[in-house]
C-alpha cells in the first residue's frame, strides 16, 4: 500500500530534487518543498522531529495526519523557519532555509500562504482590509493592492462581505477570509492548519472544496488536520506522522492506517 | 521610501486611535512620570540655587589698622577686585562702621553707649564676598600679605570649611535623587509602552507570517512610541505652564531664593521633557517590538 513519494511526482527520482545547490533547475522547480533527513530537537531535549523526508512537487494536494503531539505543528514551524532544523535540510522553492540570512526571511514566507484554525484575522479590520493588510506591510504600492484584494475576495465568494468586520462573519467567512489573505501574495505553497477544526461538518466541506479548487489553478497545498471523513472521502496524497517520524505516504490514502 | 514613511506614520496614527485605550492609558503614566520627573528637576534647580546663595554668604572680613589712609586702601581694593576669587569688596570706613554699629543696637533696642566716648573704637574693615565658599583660604592669605594696612583677618575658616561640607552633601544628594528619579521613569514608561505593544502580539505574528520585514513591524511602533512621548510630553509642559506661577512663588518662598528666574528654567524644562518624552517614547517601542523580531 506505502508507495515512495516519488510516485506522487512524475520522473525524476527523490535525489535528483533535493535540491538547491544542484544544477538541476528542472528538478527543483518541480518540487516546492523538500526535507530531506530533518530531525528537529527543542532546547529543553524533546525530539520533536526525526529523520523526516519530504518532497512535495509543484501541484500537489497533500493531507498531513497523525495524533496530537506527532510533530505537525514543528513540520510547519521549520516550513515557515519559525524554527530551524537542527539536522538535515528544509528547502522551500530551492532555498535550504537553515542556510537562509534572517533579513530575506520575510521574502520566503511571502511564497507561502498559512491558515491557521483560529483564522488570526484583525478585529478592527474589515475583511478587505485584512487581506490588504497582508500586502501594505509587505510594501506593495497601493495601485496593486486593490486590484489583487478585490481579485482573491472574487475567488474565495466575499466580494459582498469585504467591509464588514470579523465578528459579523461566521466561522467559515471567517476562514474563507484568512484563505483570501494567503493568497493574496500568490504564494507557490498554501499551508492549512486544521483550518476546519472549528466548523461544523457541512463548512468544513465547503472550506476544503475552497483549497481544492485552489489547488486545481496550480497552487500547491499543504493541509494538517484531523479530519479522517475529508481525508478518507478525498483520496489525496496522505503522510501521517507519529511520534516525530514518518509512518506512512501514501498516494490515495485514506486516514486511518490500513494493516 | 517615501510610501514607506508614509505607511508607517499611517498605522502609528491609525495604531494609536485604535487602542485609543492603550494608548491614552500609557500616555497618562507618561504625563504622571514626566510631572514627577519635571518636579524633582525643579526642586533640583530650587536646591541648587539655594546653595549658590548660601555659599555667597561667606564672606572674609579683614580689620584694618587705624589711620589708614585711603590712598593706602586703593591699591589693595583694585588687587582684591583683580583675584578671579572675588566677587566684591565693601570698604567700611571707621565712621561707616560707627554709623553701622549705632544701628545694630537701635534695632536691638538697646542703649548707644558708644555716645560717651570720645574716639571711635570701632576698626574700618574690608568685607570680600568669594564667588564661593571653597575659595576662603586663598583669599584669607591674600589679606594676610597686605600687613601694613590690615590689622587682622577675622578666623571663620571652620564656619566656611562646615558650609561647604553641607553644601557639597545636599549637591551630590540631590543629583543622585534625580538619576535615581530618571531611572524609575525611564523603567515605567518603557513598561506601559511594552504593555502596549503586547497588547497587540497578535497584529505583530501576523505581520510576521505574511512575510513583513522587520522594519515594516518596527517603525509604525516606533512613530506610535513617539506620538505617546510627544502627546505626553505636551500635556505635561501645560499643565507646568498652569502651574508656573504658584511653583514660582512656591520657589521664591522656600528656597529663599530671589534671583532664580522661572523664565530661564521654563527653557530648560521644555528641553528636559520634550526630550524625556519623545526618547523614551521611541527606545519603549523599540524595545518592546524587538522582542517579537528577534527569532
Amino acid at each position: 500500500m506505502t508507495v515512495s513519494p516519488s510516485q506522487a511526482a512524475p520522473a525524476r527520482s527523490i535525489r535528483s530534487r533535493i535540491i538547491g545547490r544542484g544544477r538541476d533547475h528542472a528538478a527543483t522547480e518541480r518540487a516546492v518543498l523538500v526535507l530531506h533527513d530533518v530531525t528537529k530537537t527543542y532546547p529543553n531535549g524533546k525530539t520533536a522531529l526525526e529523520e523526516v523526508d519530504l518532497v512535495i512537487p509543484e501541484g500537489d494536494f497533500v493531507f498531513l495526519v497523525g495524533p496530537s503531539g506527532a510533530g505537525k505543528s514543528t513540520l510547519i514551524k521549520l516550513l515557515i523557519r519559525d524554527e530551524i532544523a537542527t539536522h538535515g535540510a528544509v528547502v522551500l522553492d530551492g532555498q535550504d532555509l537553515a542556510k537562509l540570512p534572517r533579513r530575506n526571511v520575510p521574502k520566503v514566507r511571502r511564497k507561502i500562504g498559512i491558515v491557521f484554525q483560529d483564522f488570526k484575522l484583525l478585529p478592527q479590520k474589515s475583511v478587505w482590509e485584512n487581506v490588504a493588510f497582508a500586502l501594505e506591510v509587505t510594501g506593495t504600492p497601493r495601485k496593486k493592492i486593490r486590484p489583487a484584494v478585490d481579485r482573491v475576495l472574487a475567488l474565495v465568494g466575499l466580494t459582498a462581505q469585504r467591509h464588514q468586520v470579523p465578528n459579523q462573519l461566521s466561522g467559515g467567512e471567517q476562514q474563507r477570509t484568512a484563505i483570501a489573505r494567503a493568497l493574496v501574495h500568490d504564494p507557490r505553497l498554501i499551508i492549512a492548519d486544521e483550518p476546519t477544526g472549528n466548523l461544523d461538518p457541512l463548512i468544513s466541506w465547503e472550506i476544503i472544496q475552497l483549497l481544492l479548487r485552489i489547488n486545481d489553478l496550480g497552487v500547491t497545498v499543504l493541509m494538517a488536520t484531523h479530519n479522517a471523513d475529508v481525508v478518507t472521502a478525498l483520496r489525496k496524497r496522505v503522510v501521517a506522522l507519529e511520534e516525530g517520524r514518518v509512518i506512512r505516504d501514501e498516494v490515495g490514502g485514506i486516514y486511518h492506517r490500513v494493516d | 521610501m517615501i510610501g514607506f514613511v508614509v505607511f508607517s506614520l499611517r498605522r502609528a496614527w491609525q495604531g494609536f486611535w485604535r487602542n485609543a485605550l492603550m494608548s491614552l492609558a500609557a500616555t497618562a503614566t507618561m504625563v504622571l512620570m514626566l510631572l514627577l520627573l519635571a518636579g524633582f528637576w525643579i526642586l533640583q534647580t530650587g536646591l541648587q540655587a539655594s546653595l549658590d546663595y548660601t555659599e555667597s554668604k561667606v564672606e572674609v572680613v579683614a580689620d584694618l589698622k587705624d589711620n589708614v589712609k585711603q590712598s593706602e586702601v586703593d591699591p589693595i581694593l583694585a588687587r582684591l577686585h583683580a583675584m578671579p576669587q572675588v566677587k566684591s569688596v565693601e570698604y567700611i570706613t571707621k565712621d561707616a562702621a560707627l554709623v553701622q554699629w549705632r544701628e545694630h543696637l537701635k534695632e536691638q533696642g538697646e542703649d548707644d553707649l558708644t555716645r560717651y566716648l570720645d574716639v571711635n573704637p570701632l576698626h574700618a574693615s574690608l568685607n570680600v564676598k568669594l564667588v564661593n565658599a571653597s575659595v576662603f583660604a586663598e583669599v584669607v592669605s591674600a589679606l594676610r600679605n597686605e600687613e601694613p594696612v590690615v590689622e587682622k583677618v577675622k578666623e571663620q575658616q571652620h564656619l566656611a570649611d562646615q558650609v561647604v561640607t553641607v553644601t557639597n552633601v545636599l549637591r551630590t544628594a540631590g543629583t543622585v535623587i534625580l538619576v535615581v528619579i530618571a531611572f524609575i521613569v525611564l523603567f515605567i514608561i518603557v513598561n506601559t509602552i511594552r504593555l502596549a505593544v503586547v497588547a497587540r502580539a497578535e497584529e505583530i505574528e501576523i505581520m510576521r507570517l505574511v512575510g513583513a520585514s522587520d522594519a515594516f513591524i518596527r517603525w509604525p511602533f516606533v512613530f506610535e512610541g513617539a506620538m505617546v512621548g510627544l502627546l505626553g510630553a505636551a500635556l505635561t509642559l501645560g499643565f507646568l505652564w498652569i502651574a508656573a506661577d504658584p511653583i514660582g512663588h512656591f520657589m521664591v518662598g522656600f528656597f529663599q531664593v530671589l534671583p532664580l528666574s522661572f523664565g530661564a528654567l521654563a527653557q530648560e524644562l521644555v528641553i528636559l521633557i520634550g526630550g524625556a518624552g519623545l526618547g523614551l517614547g521611541i527606545v519603549g517601542a523599540w524595545v518592546s517590538v524587538r522582542t517579537y523580531l528577534i527569532r
